[in-house]
């Protein structure tokens, strides 16, 4: 940002959650300018809706900077951190019965059903991770999309696919092993 | 099994993506406090997903990043409050339980009660230097405030040129008479969609005035589905609208003011992507 202005600066990992821990406005953002792009991304790739993403966005961003201390390095990288909260707050708003309706009052208006672009359901399947999985054999991308995207257990995911929770285990495991290897 | 068959077997990618149950987790951690390998293994897979999410990152809409440090700064002002009152009471309990009765002096009383002027003297001059300083801090404020506004006014009119000469804008015109039903099929509007950061701007060309309790509203057709893309009223310039990833097209309908969650109003005007 602002390279013009010769103000860009970059923090490395550490000195950056040390400056997040003593609230340093300047540092949040940079973690905004640098990151929310890439967790707002996976966040509609799981919501799959503009305003309830912005929600979450705003949501994920107030719980980092309160939740900083919470941050343990020797578990993971700030970004992985960062991931996992975009992820389960979105997951959360998912389940949620506010989103449940919002899905019901997406309805079809009189004056555009004569428009020729498309009546299948809304999808972002050929965007970011899931274009990723795309890679991946079909009954794997089933067992990853309702463990990551869904949220869905392992036990659930048995109990919707109608197999053993044995297979369910071994199959995701068996495909992510495949997933290191298409990001390398 | 060993240490690389247990890096092989999925369970570190399953560690980064969130995908273990407690037991699996716990283990997982053992495992990296106690094997470099592992460690190594975790960091690599983090890595190449930090890198992979990157590549795919999203724009959000432009308002969400003063919003959002807007409510830090909030945050951080009323724990500091609250901070500051917890220490307060505690401090003066302890004192009033450890205060001692002391006997003084006649001349001791005296000065006691000379000092017991100055200090309210000094008291009412600190006030006061305390509410100047206030006061000239504040219109110093509001300069520094308005000079933001400025420049910030000055840096969106340069960014809005910048982002309409890119390469990758996307020229969008939405006429009237592509409407078959329209109230005003001379009416035009051209939304201008960066197909990189999936930035909308709209410039009206020409729409007809409407009454105060009404507006007009853009969307976005995504696969047949209409999604609010904001409302605008007809004003000159280039107005900045909602970030939309995905469409086919886009419309404008007359809405109440402020907008609606799904098309109520006519259609004016249509555009295919």
């Amino acid at each position: 940002m602002d390279k013009h202005l010769g103000t860009t600066i970059t923090y490395n990992e550490q000195e950056l959650v040390s400056l997040l821990r003593d609230r340093d406005n300047r540092a949040f953002a940079y973690l905004y300018d640098n990151y929310s792009g890439a967790l707002y991304g996976i966040i509609l790739q799981i919501l799959d809706n503009t305003e309830l993403s912005n929600d979450v966005l705003q949501e994920v961003f107030i719980n980092i900077w309160r939740k900083i201390e919470s941050y343990d390095p020797s578990k993971g990288r700030l970004y992985t951190w960062m991931l996992n909260i975009a992820r389960n707050a979105s997951i959360d708003t998912l389940r949620s019965k506010s989103f449940q309706n919002s899905q019901k009052n997406q309805s079809f208006p009189e004056n555009v059903d004569g428009l020729s672009v498309g009546v299948s359901q809304p999808n972002i399947d050929n965007i970011g991770l899931k274009k990723t999985l795309e890679k991946l054999k079909g009954e794997q991308r089933v067992l990853i999309d309702l463990a990551y995207f869904k949220g869905y257990t392992h036990e659930e995911i048995a109990d919707i696919e109608g197999i053993p929770l044995g297979t369910v285990k071994t199959r995701i495991r068996t495909a992510l092993q495949q997933l290191r290897n298409i990001l390398k | 099994m060993n240490t690389q068959e247990y890096i092989s077997s999925g369970i570190v990618e399953s560690y980064v993506l969130g995908l273990v149950n407690d037991q699996e987790r716990a283990e997982f951690e053992r495992m990296c406090a106690a094997h470099s390998e592992v460690r190594a293994a975790r960091e690599a897979f983090e890595i190449s997903l930090e890198r992979e999410t990157l590549a795919n990152a999203v724009a959000p809409p432009k308002h969400l990043r003063s919003k959002i440090l807007g409510e830090i700064e909030i945050e951080k002002e009323n724990n500091r409050d609250s901070f500051i009152n917890r220490k307060g009471v505690t401090d003066n309990q302890e004192e009033i339980e450890k205060m001692p009765v002391i006997k003084m002096s006649r001349w001791g009383r005296y000065i006691a009660a000379a000092s017991i002027v100055l200090l309210v003297a000094s008291t009412a001059l600190n006030f006061y230097f305390f509410n100047q300083y206030k006061s000239v801090t504040a219109k110093y404020e509001d300069v520094v405030a308005q000079n933001a506004a400025y420049a910030q006014n000055e840096k969106d009119y340069q960014n809005t040129i910048n982002k309409l000469s890119n390469p990758a804008m996307a020229i969008i015109k939405m006429a009237g008479d592509s409407v078959p039903s329209s109230p005003s099929p001379s009416s035009m509007a051209t939304v201008y969609w960066d197909t990189r950061t999936k930035d909308v701007f709209l410039l009206i060309n020409n729409m007809p005035e409407v009454s105060a309790e009404m507006q007009y509203q853009l969307w976005a057709i995504v696969d047949g589905v209409p999604v609010d893309a904001g409302v605008f009223d007809v004003a000159k310039g280039i107005v900045t609208m909602k970030n939309i990833p995905r469409a086919q097209a886009f419309a404008i309908t007359l809405e109440k003011r402020g907008g609606s969650p799904t098309p109520q109003g006519k259609m004016y005007v249509l555009g295919k992507v």
